[in-house]
């Protein structure tokens, strides 16, 4: 089965693992993950006000070239390209205005085939027919529980990850509709769909310090100690994250953690997706673990392997 | 009913255009409405004055009816549900039937929101024409009489409802008290002692519950729901259900060696789930009826073969497993509708953990740690470990003053319970600290702010004006988040315990209720008065009063207050020798109706059913509240609201719009 | 020093402009502080976001625009998904940033990240920074 997939561009240079382990684990799951032709970044932040409208162009570009290509769904793993892509798709939706000004703007756009040199103008205006979908709604929707389950090579042993959720994918709820922003439960479904037991803390929806890691490092170095060491006072003995901006706050920020909070031993971080194609069979190499800070390394080989690699 | 009134050709009809002072003639030249209607067929004079409601102005038209021999009036002043009721009291001192008064509505509709004096003296001409066109066609009417069953049915043994049932009693007329729990006695027995007085409220309650059930007049059923309510005001018929207790009421001697042999542990509903009891128990100790309860939920089974503990040991021989639901009938001219309140679940509320730490608890679990009688014996011990807490952080407005998320109303009590829990964890616990975070203190009632400036000033209780955002367990610690607006900083507490000021909702499932006794509520679910001023204690629906909390938030003086002036307003009704009832109602033209029965299911009262035999509507005409629904949706014109006809209304529109 | 408010329309044309920008209707908060309660960021602030909202309230441009709060606030809608008066916070900020003087300086831009930084960085984050704190 094809699916239209938005990795987004921080997945093709910083978090490839992100991106890799997304496409081995669905392959076994029988998905063909296909990117829209083209595609350019989504903007990263959602415009909040009404003026700064045009942030919604890049977003909406995206979404009509899947709809052009015939798709109905669009999924991503970035927190961040999940809330731009749903919330522009959403105002697109509603609010008949934004509709019409943004149909203008991209109205004019030209597109040149780089094989071909074919140009391709007047695009059809685009009212928010795509459904945008984190992967996490894909597994659990589309994919089920019992489909993941009857995949499975690997015995994570109940294995304590602590499921975070961060800022994006929860709030705001009326726009994002993700789940319940005070008590969610689709991350800790989706951890013991594949085996492992999802540690309940106090901070999985509490922020990492997001963009402020670099205007204002410390601040962003404590926010992600409170939550790392959270999760670690719970038991676990990981965080799993969907986004590669959590990913770098906790994960590349711990040297500098340890450094100023010294209660705090380390903790690995990991993608969600690498635990995913990890429980279905995939190969440790294939795993990206080399991109992390803190080795993960050890999660991995505690679990015997039961298949051969691909 | 109708009476023999002349026929429309020689009626005579006298006009009277009110001043109001200058709030119509400011705006309308009432001289010229008076003189530009002299003329029109069937009126034989018009006339204007300053206050037609005044005495003189009353007066004034009084002695023209009688002088000018009139047959029908037109009133062109105010709204009629202001003043249609005087004009019609005036007419019947003339001699003239009170349905031949219109009152043509020239202020609301007209002085009030227009300016230009000339347009709106010609709409005001306008108007008055219509109403001389239905006037000629108005018909004498005379008002429908019916009995009243002098007996009252209340529902809910809470405070409110004992109060309500007590008054009634006392007037003389009897009552049914109906309680769907084992035990009277609502929210308030379960209380540990109340603002502002601190007086301890199982004392206070439990000589009413005793009074209620020693009470000659008063039929106490307990363990009973309303299955059922048909008829009107002053002639209810009610069906009853009797839940099966399956312990015989005056056969227990209350030995409790049931409860001892009984294998089946069940959270404790008194207690609010703090503590344990048997599936077959007694509520609490002064519950009133004195008897054991087997709760069949939990039970093992009804069957001596599964269990049959109990009944080995119960030597009256008072349990009996063969119990039936059974019905009963009765009927009632009034029932007082006392159903009580809920507490907004904290499981709305995710941030502050209520469904996930046991040692956050909602205001009525509060009152039990804090009881006498509750599961600690009054020490304030926590669920979790039964540590005493040393640092108890209460939190206003849970759920309340929400309009985005949860509730938008205030609840108005939770400001007074929270300074009286706080005040009495602090004489518990001497050494202990108490926080409260508020964004308001609503202290409105007679002492009530006297005794929150106690709580801060004697009591030390540390006020912090700010939300919670959230609250979160570290180690065996809580801790809260929040935020002091009037220093703007955030801050951190650690908390032994949490004590959330839970917004008080509805019943839950009393909408069921509601809906068999088809009275009108508010947004909330909760019952809605006749008039937020002037009906505060009656239902719009006729015969149904409400008392206490299934009217909205209040306290515990408030629901007395209310129960006493609903059993008043009982009194009233059934102080009364028959009732009159409006006779503008929409009867039914057999000859005309097709049976579709489209009105019946139009009609918001009931008032209208399909009788089959006959295949035509049959109306009940006391039912019927005369809002003319039915009349506009009959497609036979067979449904002809007395005074307000096709045909009135048809000439009235021909009168309006003809220049 | 008592401050003086400014009375009549004068006054309005700030808040009216926050309230077009935003789309949240700032006398709708009756400052109970949630949004400052559990606002991640609220220990650096100067301003807690409450206070934020009260100053425009009153119509008091100069403080509101020379706030740190604006350049700490991180979008996380924290204080949105809490609010009991449903106004998002993180809107009102972005629309108060918004009519910072345009000609000002950046509160933070490309300039300021060094190259190593730059290798290091999630190319989101660098992109979200810029369209949240430059020109
Ligand atoms: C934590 C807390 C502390 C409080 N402290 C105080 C205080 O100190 N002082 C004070 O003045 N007030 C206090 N109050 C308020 C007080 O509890 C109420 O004002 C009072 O209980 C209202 O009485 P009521 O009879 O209207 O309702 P309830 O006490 O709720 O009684 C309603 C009764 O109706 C019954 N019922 C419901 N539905 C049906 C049905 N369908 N059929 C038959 N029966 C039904 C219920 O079982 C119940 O017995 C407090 C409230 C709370 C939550
Ligand atoms: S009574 Fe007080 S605590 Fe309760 S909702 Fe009203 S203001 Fe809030
Ligand atoms: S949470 Fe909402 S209502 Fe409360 S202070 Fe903040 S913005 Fe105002």
């Amino acid at each position: 089965m094809k699916l239209h997939y938005y990795p987004g561009c921080t997945l093709k240079e910083k978090a490839v693992a992100l991106d890799i382990s997304t496409r081995e684990a669905m392959k076994r799951l029988d998905v063909e993950l296909v990117e829209p032709e083209g595609w350019t970044c989504c903007g990263a932040e959602y415009p909040l006000t009404e003026e700064k409208i045009v942030g919604l162009a890049a977003p909406i570009r995206v979404l009509r070239q899947v709809r052009d290509e015939g798709g109905e769904v669009l999924v991503t793993t970035c927190s961040f390209c999940f809330a731009v892509l749903k919330r522009a798709n959403k105002a697109l939706r509603d609010d008949p205005l934004k509709r019409k000004r943004i149909n203008a703007f991209l109205r004019d756009d030209i597109q040149i085939d780089p094989l071909t040199k074919a140009r391709t103008t007047d695009f059809e205006d685009y009212n928010g027919e795509v459904q945008v979908l984190h992967l996490l709604e894909y597994l659990r929707d589309r994919v089920g529980t019992p489909k993941i389950k009857s995949r499975l090579k690997r015995d994570l042993k109940g294995l304590a990850v602590a499921p975070y959720y961060g800022c994006r994918l929860l709030r705001p709820q009326e726009e994002m509709a993700f789940d319940e922003p005070d008590a969610p439960r689709v991350f800790e479904d989706f951890l013991e769909a594949v085996g492992c037991s999802a540690v309940d803390y106090a901070f999985k929806q509490e922020c990492c310090g997001s963009y402020l890691s670099v205007s204002l490092p410390d601040a962003a170095t404590e926010a992600s100690y409170r939550v790392l060491r959270a999760a670690q006072m719970e038991g676990a003995r990981a965080v799993t994250v969907t986004c590669p901006l959590c990913f770098y706050n906790m994960d590349s920020r711990q040297a500098a953690i340890k450094e100023k909070f010294l209660d705090f031993s380390g903790l690995p971080v990991l993608y969600f997706t690498q635990i995913l194609a990890w429980a279905l069979g995939v190969d440790r190499e294939v795993l990206g673990l080399g991109e992390h800070a803190v080795p993960a390394d050890s999660l991995f080989e505690e679990v015997p392997t039961t298949e051969v690699r691909t | 009913m109708t009476v023999k009134t002349k026929k429309k050709e020689d009626k005579r009809i006298g006009l009277f255009v009110c001043h109001c002072g200058v709030n119509i003639a400011g705006v309308v030249d009432v001289k010229k409405v008076a003189e530009a209607l002299k003329d029109t067929p069937g009126v034989s004079m018009s006339t204007d004055y300053v206050y037609m409601c005044s005495d003189p102005g009353q007066q004034m038209i009084i002695d023209t009816i009688k002088e000018k021999h009139l047959d029908g009036i037109i009133v062109a002043a105010c709204s009629p549900t202001l003043h249609e009721k005087t004009f019609q009291e005036a007419a019947r001192l003339a001699g003239l039937n009170p349905y031949q008064i219109e009152i043509a509505n020239i202020r609301e509709q007209n002085s009030w929101v227009h300016s230009d004096k000339d347009k709106a003296t010609k709409k005001a001409v306008k108007i008055v024409k219509s109403h001389v066109a239905k006037a000629i066609r108005n018909e004498n009417l005379e008002p429908i009489k019916v009995d009243v069953k002098k007996r009252a049915l209340v529902i809910g043994g809470g405070v409110s409802g004992l109060q309500a049932a007590l008054d009634i009693a006392d007037h003389g007329y009897e009552v049914i008290l109906v309680e769907k729990n084992p035990s009277i006695g609502g929210k308030m027995i379960q209380l540990s002692e109340t603002f502002p007085t601190l007086d301890c409220s199982q004392c206070i309650l439990t000589p009413k519950m005793v009074e209620v059930s020693r009470h000659p007049r008063i039929k106490l059923l307990t363990y009973h729901e309303v299955d059922s309510v048909s008829g009107f005001i002053g002639n209810f018929k009610v069906r009853i259900k009797k839940k099966p207790r399956f312990v015989d009421e005056k056969l227990c001697n209350l030995c409790g060696e049931c409860e001892k042999v009984c294998p089946q542990i069940v959270p404790d509903e008194f207690n609010m789930g703090l503590s344990f009891r048997k599936a077959i128990y007694m509520p609490f100790p002064q519950a009133i009826p004195g008897t054991y309860t087997l709760d069949e939920d939990h039970c093992l089974g009804l069957s001596p073969v599964r269990c049959g503990k109990c009944k080995d040991v119960c030597e009256p021989r008072a349990i009996d497993f063969d119990m039936k639901e059974t019905i009963i009938e009765e009927e009632v001219g009034a029932i007082v509708v006392a159903t009580g309140y809920d507490l907004y679940t904290m499981q709305a509320l995710g941030e502050f953990g209520g469904e996930k730490y046991e040692d956050v608890v909602n205001g009525l679990e509060f009152e039990r740690i804090l009881s006498a009688s509750g599961p600690t014996g009054g020490v304030v011990r926590r669920p979790s470990d039964g540590k005493v807490p040393k640092s108890v952080v209460f939190v206003q407005c849970c759920g309340s003053r929400d309009t985005e998320k949860h509730l938008p109303y205030c609840s108005k009590i939770c400001c007074m319970y929270t300074a009286k829990h706080a005040m009495l964890y602090r004489h518990r616990v001497p050494d202990g600290q108490a926080t409260v975070f508020y964004i308001d203190v609503r202290t409105g009632g007679k002492a009530f702010d006297e005794f929150y400036q106690r709580t801060v000033e004697e009591d030390k209780v540390l006020y912090i004006r700010g939300k919670v955002s959230k609250v979160f367990k570290e180690g065996d610690k809580l801790i809260v988040w929040g935020v002091d607006t009037l220093t703007g900083k955030k801050v951190e507490i650690e908390a032994d315990m949490v004590v959330l000021a839970m917004a008080m909702v509805k019943t839950d499932g009393v909408q069921d209720l509601l809906k068999k006794l088809k009275i009108s509520t508010d947004i909330h679910g909760f019952v809605a008065e006749a008039h937020p001023k002037l009906r505060p204690v009656e239902s719009l629906n006729a015969g149904f009063f409400l008392a206490g909390c299934a009217h909205g938030p209040k306290d515990i003086p408030e629901a007395v207050s209310q129960a006493s002036a609903a059993a008043a307003k009982v009194g009233d009704l059934f102080a009364q020798k028959e009732l009159s009832h409006e006779p503008t109602v929409v009867p039914v033209n057999d000859e005309l109706c097709s049976g579709c029965g489209i009105c019946v299911t139009m009609c918001p009262y009931g008032a209208r059913t399909l009788d089959p035999s006959k295949g035509v509507v049959d109306v009940n005409e006391i039912l019927c509240e005369g809002c003319g629904a039915c009349a506009a949706a009959c497609p036979c014109g067979a449904a002809q609201q007395r005074n307000q006809t096709d045909d009135q209304i048809f000439s009235m529109l021909r009168a309006m719009l003809r220049e | 020093m008592r401050v003086k408010l400014k009375a009549g329309p004068e006054q309005r044309t700030f808040i009216d402009r926050i309230e077009e920008l935003s789309g949240e209707n700032v006398f709708a908060c009756y400052q109970c502080g949630r949004c400052s309660a559990g606002c991640p960021m609220a220990s650096e602030m100067d301003l807690l976001p409450n206070q934020i909202i009260r100053l425009v309230q009153m119509g008091l441009l100069e403080d509101v625009l020379r706030s740190k709060t604006l350049f700490l606030c991180a979008s996380c809608f924290t204080c949105e998904s809490r609010c009991p008066k449903g106004i998002d916070m993180a809107r009102v900020m972005e629309a108060v940033r918004h009519i910072l003087d345009p000609k000002g300086k950046d509160a933070f831009g490309p300039g300021e990240i060094s190259p190593e930084l730059a290798k290091e960085l999630p190319q989101q984050v660098m992109v979200a920074l810029c369209r949240k704190f430059a020109k």
